[in-house]
C-alpha cells in the first residue's frame, strides 16, 4: 500500500437512526490524496461528503475498511490533520490572535512562540491589521479566514475542508476561493474540500470526485488538467466550462435521485 | 430649529437627569401631603423624619448587626443556590434523559411561591436561619439551573466538533472551550439568582427570624414605630438598588468581553 499521501480504503458508514434502524451513509469509498494535491469531495445534498471528511479527520469512525494516512491507520484526530468547518468555528472571546493560536495552545505551544507565529500566519490568509480584533467585528469571509489559518498553524500535512465557503456570498466566495489558492500555492499542503459548487471545485482542484446519492459511492474521479497557478481568467476558459459541464452531467442524475427520494421533486408532474 | 443639537437647553433633559427631578419631586409631594396632614402620620411620617431617624440608625449598633446578619445570610444562600444550580444546569445538558425527566419540576418550582412551605419548614428545622437559607438557596438556584442548561445547550454543534479535531482533553473543552462560550447567558442567571436570594431572605427574616434587616423592619412595624420602620425600608431599598446597579455593570462588562 502507498506509504504517503491519505489512501482511503473501501470506507463504508452505517448511523443508527433514532427509531433503532440504520442507514447507509457512504459505501465503499476508495481513493487516494497525494501529497501536496487539491482534491475536491462534491455530491447532492446530504451524500455523506462531511461524513467521509469527518472519518479521515478521526472524528468518526467508520463501520467498513478504514483510512490511512502516511502509513498510519487513521483512529482518532491526529496532529497531522487540519479541519476547516463551514459553520463560523471561531471562538468568540477571543481575538483574532488568540483564535489562530488557539490549536497551537492545545498542542502545548509557550504563548510567545504561538502568538508570534500566528501573526505570520494572519497576514498569509490576508488578516493583517485584525490581529487584536474580536470575531464579532469581522465578516463571515474573515471568519473562515481566521479558521483557515487556525488550521495552517497547525502545519498539517493535509487539510480537511468541510464547505468552508457554503455560508459565503457568490461574490466573497471566489475572491477567498482565489485567496485560498494563493496560500496553497505558498504552503502545498494537500487538501481534501467537501463542496457543491461545481465551479469552485474545478476551479481549486488537481482532481474532482464526484459523488452518488446515499448510500454514496464515488461515481467518478476527474482529473483538472488547468494550468497552475491559476489565473483569474481560467473561468472563462473553454476547458474550464468543458471540466464543469462533464462534473454536472454526472451530478444532474444523482442530484435527481437525492431530491426525489427527499419529496423535493413530487409536485413537478 | 434643531432642539438635538447639544446646546444649554438640552442638558437638562438628559434622562437621568429627569429621573433625578422625578424622584426629588415625588419626595417633596410626600413631605407636603403628610406635613399638610393629608397623609396619618401612622401610614406615613414625613421624608424628612424618615431620613433623620435614617441617619441616626445607620449609625447604631443594632443596625451594623442587622446588616451584616442579613449580608451573610444573602452570601451563603447564593453561594450555596448559585453552586448547586450550576450543578443541576451542567447535569441537565450533560445527561438528557436527567433533563428530560427533571426539567418540568424545576420550571413548575419557578412559578410556584416558595415561601408558602416555610411553616413546614419550621416545623422540621425549628426558628433558625436553616429554614431561611433553605429557602432562599432554594429560590436562587432556579434560574441559575435553568440559564445554565439553556445557555450550553445554545453552544453551536461547531464548538464541541473543533475541540475534538485539536485533540483537547476533556478540561481543556470545558475549560477553553464550553464555559466561555456559556459564560454570556449563564450570567444573568446568576444575577437573577441573586435577587431571588435577597427576596428570599428578606421576606424569611420578616416572619421567622430574631434578627437582621427584614426582622427589624417588621419588629418597627408592629410595635408602631412607624418612622423607623420606613427608615429601613430605605435602607433595603437603596443596598438593593446598589447592589443591583453593581449586578449590571458586571454583566454588561461580561458580555462586551465574552461576545
Amino acid at each position: 500500500m502507498q506509504r504517503t499521501g491519505v489512501v482511503l480504503d473501501r470506507v463504508g458508514v452505517v448511523y443508527t437512526t433514532n427509531d433503532g434502524g440504520s442507514l447507509e451513509a457512504v459505501r465503499d469509498v476508495s481513493g487516494v490524496v497525494a501529497d501536496g494535491r487539491f482534491v475536491s469531495l462534491i455530491g447532492p445534498s446530504g451524500c455523506g461528503k462531511s461524513t467521509l471528511l469527518d472519518v479521515v479527520g478521526g472524528l468518526l469512525r467508520p463501520a467498513r475498511g478504514g483510512v490511512v494516512i502516511n502509513g498510519e491507520q487513521v483512529s482518532g484526530p491526529r496532529r497531522d490533520t487540519a479541519m476547516v468547518f463551514q459553520e463560523d468555528s471561531t471562538l468568540h472571546w477571543r481575538t483574532v490572535v488568540g483564535n489562530v493560536a488557539f490549536g497551537l495552545e492545545i498542542a502545548g505551544v509557550g504563548r510567545r512562540e504561538r502568538e508570534a507565529r500566528a501573526r505570520d500566519v494572519i497576514k498569509l490568509v490576508g488578516l493583517a491589521g485584525f490581529e487584536d480584533r474580536h470575531p464579532r467585528e469581522l465578516s463571515g469571509g474573515m471568519k473562515q479566514r481566521v479558521a483557515i489559518a487556525r488550521a495552517l498553524l497547525l502545519d498539517p500535512r493535509i487539510m480537511l475542508m468541510d464547505e468552508p465557503f457554503g455560508a459565503l456570498d457568490q461574490q466573497t466566495r471566489m475572491f477567498i476561493g482565489r485567496e485560498l489558492l494563493r496560500v496553497w500555492e505558498e504552503t502545498r499542503k494537500s487538501v481534501l474540500f467537501v463542496t457543491h459548487d461545481i465551479q469552485e471545485a474545478v476551479y481549486l482542484s488537481d482532481e474532482v470526485w464526484v459523488m452518488s446519492a446515499r448510500p454514496s459511492v464515488i461515481k467518478s474521479k476527474i482529473a483538472v488538467d488547468l494550468d497552475r497557478p491559476r489565473a483569474p481568467g481560467t473561468m472563462g476558459s473553454r476547458r474550464f466550462h468543458e471540466l464543469t459541464s462533464e462534473v454536472w452531467e454526472l451530478l444532474r442524475v444523482e442530484s435527481e435521485k437525492a431530491l426525489d427520494a427527499s419529496g423535493e421533486l413530487r409536485t413537478t408532474p | 430649529m434643531n432642539r438635538t443639537s447639544s446646546g444649554g437647553g438640552t442638558l437638562l433633559l438628559r434622562p437621568p437627569l429627569v429621573r433625578a427631578a422625578l424622584v426629588l419631586a415625588v419626595v417633596a409631594v410626600l413631605e407636603a401631603a403628610a406635613r399638610g396632614g393629608l397623609v396619618e402620620p401612622l401610614v406615613m411620617p414625613p421624608p424628612s423624619v424618615m431620613f433623620a431617624r435614617l441617619v441616626e440608625i445607620v449609625r447604631s449598633g443594632p443596625f451594623v448587626t442587622d446588616l451584616v446578619v442579613t449580608g451573610a445570610t444573602v452570601a451563603t444562600a447564593f453561594g450555596l443556590g448559585g453552586l448547586v444550580g450550576l450543578m443541576i444546569g451542567i447535569l441537565f445538558w450533560r445527561f438528557p434523559f436527567s433533563g428530560a425527566v427533571f426539567e418540568p419540576y424545576l420550571v413548575s418550582m419557578y412559578s410556584m411561591p416558595t415561601i408558602v412551605f416555610y411553616p413546614i419548614l419550621l416545623a422540621v428545622f425549628g426558628l433558625g436561619t436553616k429554614p431561611i437559607m433553605i429557602i432562599a438557596s432554594t429560590m436562587a438556584l432556579i434560574p441559575v439551573a435553568l440559564n445554565t442548561m439553556v445557555a450550553l445547550r445554545a453552544i453551536p454543534p461547531t464548538l464541541p466538533k473543533l475541540a475534538r479535531s485539536l485533540n483537547c482533553t476533556r478540561l481543556q473543552t470545558y475549560r477553553k472551550v464550553l464555559a466561555p462560550a456559556a459564560v454570556p447567558m449563564v450570567v444573568p442567571g446568576l444575577v437573577l439568582g441573586f435577587i431571588y436570594a435577597v427576596i428570599g431572605t428578606i421576606a424569611m427574616e420578616f416572619i421567622l427570624a430574631s434578627r437582621g434587616l427584614g426582622y427589624r423592619t417588621g419588629f418597627f412595624y408592629r410595635s408602631f414605630e412607624i418612622a423607623d420602620m420606613y427608615a429601613y425600608i430605605l435602607v433595603i431599598s437603596i443596598v438593593a438598588i446598589i447592589v443591583n446597579v453593581g449586578l449590571n455593570y458586571f454583566e454588561r462588562r461580561i458580555r462586551r468581553d465574552m461576545q
